[in-house]
């Protein structure tokens, strides 16, 4: 499983779980080889999940849909939590964030 | 720069699919009505460039099909090419509006042509001009507004500049048809200028702007050369500026070799610059619609060694209206026809995909959302590939031999992938999700 930086490893493993269930419906890859996710944070006592992440380009027409299926899916795996997710472009997504299954799942 | 939204609200607002989906079913329509008319004259066509039928059918595929295409895709894309968001819903929709109800008009007027009753003509070119300088008002404030102006926001920018420019002209040239003082001459001698307005400036230059973009980033492919895309913009602008001053100078049409010149080192630039990027791509498998999108960048090439022939003949006088024709029916029906067809399925399927399911968790579904990619029929799509080539094969045999059954033939097929184009796009405007019982 991929590492994401987050301040609580338990938690962030559980929602990978889903979260690699998550696609770039264009792409045809999911989220987490596809590098898009930048941090995953918990508040336990806020029960709150503070998600940054990215997209392959600037208003991306399928931004609404993934962060959506997001949001979505971290409502699945933390019932009652409050999902916040927060889109940046500081670093920009490049190609290097593709994890090596997800290079061989495109093919190369 | 950062966004942020508590439980999933809107992030980035693209731009509503109300406003895009109307110019993707209108060019749809077109399409089949355009092919539809290349059959049913295919015989009187070849005869004479200026000929009522051809003035229509040309302006059916020029205006109908390809120009409302790419205001729809244009709309959809805005916001990714400049990185902002489109100024105003509302100017696209008047953009629809004045567009829609012009061209018909025009068409119609073009269809039984008068000298001496332009009314029709007048009323569609005026309309054609508010709904496109709407266009241009929303792309311009749009791309000021963004922090970001990026090689492609120019592109598009220059580019609906250039396509009001053309009606514009159009409109002149209709005028001009009842008192000849305004253009100073007969009007059918500014016919190349008001074409190649558009072909060049709007369609060429908006083409490689988003082709530029779009086919890297459908390919996932790391290449980035923004100055090799600067060096293009400047020679296809400076071909097209050329051609005007040598034009309308009336200077030798040797001249014009230095504008077509310009123009194929642009294309050449661009077209490898796409090879570039698909040399380097991440997405090993390239699926059939990037692959129909490619081989209409090396489509342009063939109008344009068109064109170098017909100036060959023509200072000897020999030009041959068969050829203008071809030259006319490569650029509308080759280039401008393989690009949407490659670039439709590419798009439109995304809208769709975002306005049905978006909301999805409000909604009980079945079973797992599609891919955008299965919104169309793959099947269909490759069987419309299959007889588009070969009707445009044996349109082209049939110009070049004269044979009104070679064309009627070749007219079929382009009809019948016509056809085949329209059922994948209302497959794919009309999908709906299936939902629980």
């Amino acid at each position: 499983m991929r590492d994401i930086p987050t301040n609580n490893k338990a938690l962030c493993d559980e929602a990978l779980v889903g979260l690699y269930d998550v696609y770039d419906p264009e792409v045809g890859l999911n989220i987490v080889d596809l590098g898009l996710l930048y941090q995953l944070d918990f508040d336990e006592s806020k029960k709150t999940v503070d998600v940054l992440m990215t997209l392959t380009t600037q208003f991306c027409p399928m931004g609404d849909t993934i962060t959506g299926d997001t949001t979505e899916s971290l409502t699945k795996s933390f019932p009652e939590w409050q999902i916040n997710i927060e889109l940046t472009f500081e670093p920009p997504w490049e190609f290097s964030k593709i994890t090596p299954e997800g290079r061989e799942y495109l093919g190369q | 720069m950062a966004v942020k939204a508590v439980s999933g609200a809107s992030l980035q607002k693209t731009t509503n699919y109300k406003v895009i989906l109307p110019f993707y079913g209108y060019a749809t329509f077109s399409l089949i009505i355009g092919v539809f008319l290349l059959l049913l004259h295919s015989g009187t066509i070849v005869g004479n460039t200026f000929d009522q039928r051809t003035l229509a059918i040309v302006h059916t595929m020029a205006l109908g099909w390809g120009t409302m295409t790419i205001l729809g895709a244009s709309y959809q894309l805005l916001p990714v090419l400049i990185e902002g968001e489109l100024f105003s819903d509302w100017i696209g929709y008047f953009t629809f509006l004045f567009t829609a109800i012009g061209i018909p008009i025009l068409v119609y007027g073009f269809y039984h042509f008068d000298f001496l009753n332009i009314d029709l003509l007048k009323t569609g070119a005026i309309l054609v001009n508010i709904g496109v300088l709407f266009y241009v008002v929303n792309v311009t404030i749009s791309s000021l507004k963004s922090d970001v102006r990026s090689v492609h926001a120019w592109y598009i920018i220059i580019a609906s500049l250039w396509l009001f420019s053309t009606t514009f002209f159009g409109l002149l040239l209709v005028l001009n048809f009842r008192d000849p003082s305004i253009l100073g001459g007969n009007s059918l001698q500014f016919f190349t200028i008001h074409a190649h307005l558009g072909l060049v400036g709007w369609f060429l230059l908006l083409v490689i702007g988003v082709g530029s973009r779009l086919i890297p980033m459908f390919l996932i492919s790391k290449y980035v050369n923004v100055r090799n895309l600067w060096y293009i913009f400047f020679l296809i602008n400076a071909a097209l500026i050329s051609f005007l001053v040598f034009k309308l100078i009336g200077w030798p049409m040797t001249t014009y070799y230095i504008s077509i010149g310009l123009g194929l080192i642009g294309i050449f630039l661009f077209a490898r610059h796409i090879y570039k990027a698909y040399l380097v791509r991440i997405r090993k498998g390239v699926d059939t619609l990037v692959k129909t999108s490619m081989f209409s960048v090396a489509f342009i090439m063939a109008p344009l060694l068109l064109l170098l022939v017909l100036l060959l003949l023509l200072p000897s006088g020999n030009a041959n209206i068969r050829l203008e024709i071809l030259y006319g029916f490569t650029i509308l029906f080759g280039w401008i026809t393989a690009i949407i067809y490659g670039m439709t399925f590419k798009t439109l399927p995304f809208i769709v995909f975002n306005k049905v399911y978006h909301n999805k968790k409000k909604q009980r579904v079945v079973s797992k959302p599609p891919a955008p990619k299965d919104l169309y029929n793959q099947k269909v799509y490759d069987t419309m590939l299959i007889f588009y080539f070969a009707g445009f094969f044996i349109f082209v045999i049939g110009i070049l031999l004269n044979q009104a059954i070679i064309l009627k033939v070749g007219a079929i097929g382009l009809l019948i992938s016509a056809l085949l184009y329209g059922f994948n796009s209302i497959k794919t405007i009309f999908h709906q999700q299936t939902e629980a019982k």
